[in-house]
């Protein structure tokens, strides 16, 4: 589904990502590592907002460097975003449709999709005609979950989906997640590697702009260097 | 239960304002509405591209001049109303806009906003002067019959033809509305005002929705353009005003509200007229709007401190 080649870049005169490869099939793949380590300007890199120096991302065989954010969106490609990204003003039920209304293979199925993500956040359902910004830090976590799966995605991004949120939704959070690897593949970006190593068939552990390691998560859960820098046992 | 008291005031005390004008001098009421009603139908469309996806533009009336000169050469040359040249120079306004917004502001987005407004006003400067070299600063008026249509209410008598702008005002901004919250295109250009990271990842093509909002902006600026021969003779800085003041009104309705520019419009308009209908503060009447804004933000900051 996704593959990256011998990837560069960075800010500026600043390289963060250095010469990465990395591949998400139809899988769950974990991204791990420290702040700075790149994650997050890695997955810009996938989503368009940052330009490769160097090196190839390819979409099913498809080359997507250089290509535009919303055309990566339409190709298929949701992304749940660190800062969430909603739009604040709008009510949870425009943020949701608007995850859809531009995606040409979502677009139709807009009031079904709407009713399974409903399902699958009943918190959502409830406060559909609520305003986006005024909603606590989980619940717009959800609202930004939902309005990524309401593009029917065949690969979900989520860059640190447990950022900043209480324990109790967190585990809800990594429980939704496992739920839906059947049905896309999934990329997460996590710090919390304890709860995230649940969900995922397999991992990577990136620094300083490098993929030091990669394993299945049976592997990273017994990887001494794992344990002791990120498990911290 | 307080903010409750303190609106029954304030409309109480309008509705008493607006009785004793209606009593003591009619025609600030009359006029001052009419007033309103051509600020508003200008300033909505500036609403539009600055509320809601905040470019800021500061050649606004200088695009409306231009439209009015260009819907008057072409009435001139086809022997046609400027009514009928409503829709035609609205289209025609939406295409300038479409391209001058690729040209220019499209790539000033990125920047910071001060950036939009060095370039704007220098196409504000490039249009006024353009004209002023093409056309000269001379006026010109279009003679139309039906303009100067009257009523008589008692003693009173007064012209009708004005009214026209309050009820294009009323359509402008009951229009966008609904365009804006019941169409997907005007969802995706509250989305992409509202945070436009989060709209390019849901697949909206930002800067296509920039440029199709700024060029309905600029279709129905076009057609005020081209209603505007109704109303003014047409000269070189005719435009200029109503950018400060489609400012101002943008700035008391509450940026992004477009309803309320109506009833900014009429606070403005009817201030206006009202120290017009007396000798001494006659002149004052071009700056009143100042004084509004002021008082205004001011009002606003306070309530904004207390709460």
């Amino acid at each position: 589904m996704l593959k990256i080649q011998n990837l560069d870049c960075g800010y500026g005169r600043m390289k963060v990502i250095d010469g990465v490869d990395f591949e998400v099939g139809t899988e769950s793949v974990g991204l791990f590592g420290p702040n700075g380590a790149g994650k997050s300007t890695l997955i810009s890199a996938i989503m368009g907002m940052v330009k490769p120096w160097k090196g190839s991302i390819e979409l099913d065989g498809k080359r997507i460097e250089g290509v535009e954010t919303h055309t990566i969106a339409r190709m298929g490609v949701a992304l749940v975003p660190q800062e969430r990204e909603l739009f604040p003003g709008m009510s949870v039920e425009d943020n949701l449709v608007l995850g859809a209304a531009y995606i040409p293979h979502a677009k139709d199925g807009i009031p079904e999709q709407l009713e399974k993500i409903f399902a699958l956040f009943p918190i959502l359902k409830e406060r559909r005609t609520q305003l986006a910004g005024t909603m606590s830090g989980g619940q717009q976590r959800m609202l930004a979950i939902g309005r990524a799966l309401m593009s029917k995605p065949r690969l979900l991004i989520l860059d640190e989906p447990s950022l900043g949120l209480q324990p109790s939704i967190v585990t809800e959070v990594f429980e939704v997640l496992k739920g839906l690897k059947s049905s896309v593949s999934i990329l997460v970006t996590e710090q919390n590697v304890r709860e995230s190593l649940r969900a995922i068939d397999r991992g990577y552990v990136l620094e300083n702009g490098r993929i030091v390691l990669e394993d299945s998560a049976e592997g990273l859960k017994t990887n001494p260097y794992v344990i002791k820098s990120y498990l911290g046992l | 239960m307080v903010v409750k008291r303190r609106t029954a005031f304030i409309v109480a005390l309008s509705a008493a304002a607006v009785v004793a004008l209606i009593l003591w001098k009619p025609t600030v009421l009359i006029y001052g509405l009419q007033a309103a009603g051509l600020y508003a139908a200008v300033a909505i469309p500036m609403g539009l591209v600055l509320g809601i996806v905040h470019i800021v533009n500061l050649a606004h009336g200088e695009f409306m001049m231009v439209a009015s000169y260009a819907a008057y050469f072409g009435c001139r040359a086809l022997g046609m109303d400027p009514l009928l040249a409503i829709v035609p120079t609205a289209i025609v306004t939406a295409v300038f806009g479409w391209i001058m917004f690729q040209l220019t502001i499209r790539r000033a987005l990125k920047a910071p906003e001060l950036n939009q407004l060095i370039l704007t006003f220098g196409l504000a400067i490039a249009f006024t002067q353009s004209i002023n070299l093409i056309f000269t600063s001379q006026t010109y008026k279009m003679p139309l019959d039906y303009v100067s249509a009257s009523m008589d209410i008692g003693d009173l008598t007064f012209g009708t033809w004005s009214f026209v702008f309050v009820a294009v005002a009323i359509i402008f901004a009951y229009g966008l509305q609904l365009f804006l919250t019941k169409t997907t295109t005007g969802k995706a250009a509250l989305a992409v005002g509202q945070n436009p990271r989060g709209a390019a990842i849901v697949g909206i093509d930002v800067y296509r929705t920039y440029g199709l909002v700024f060029a309905l902006a600029l279709a129905l600026v076009g057609a005020m353009g081209a209603l505007f021969l109704t109303k003014s003779a047409i000269f070189p800085s005719v435009g200029s005003p109503f950018t400060m003041k489609s400012f101002c009104l943008i700035a008391m309705a509450g940026i992004g509200n477009i309803p309320g520019i109506l009833g900014a419009s009429v606070l403005l308009g009817v201030a206006e007229n009202f120290l017009r209908a007396f000798r001494p503060t006659r002149d004052w009447a071009e700056i009143v709007f100042f004084v509004l804004i002021i008082v205004v933000i001011l009002a606003r900051s306070l309530k904004g401190r207390k709460s």
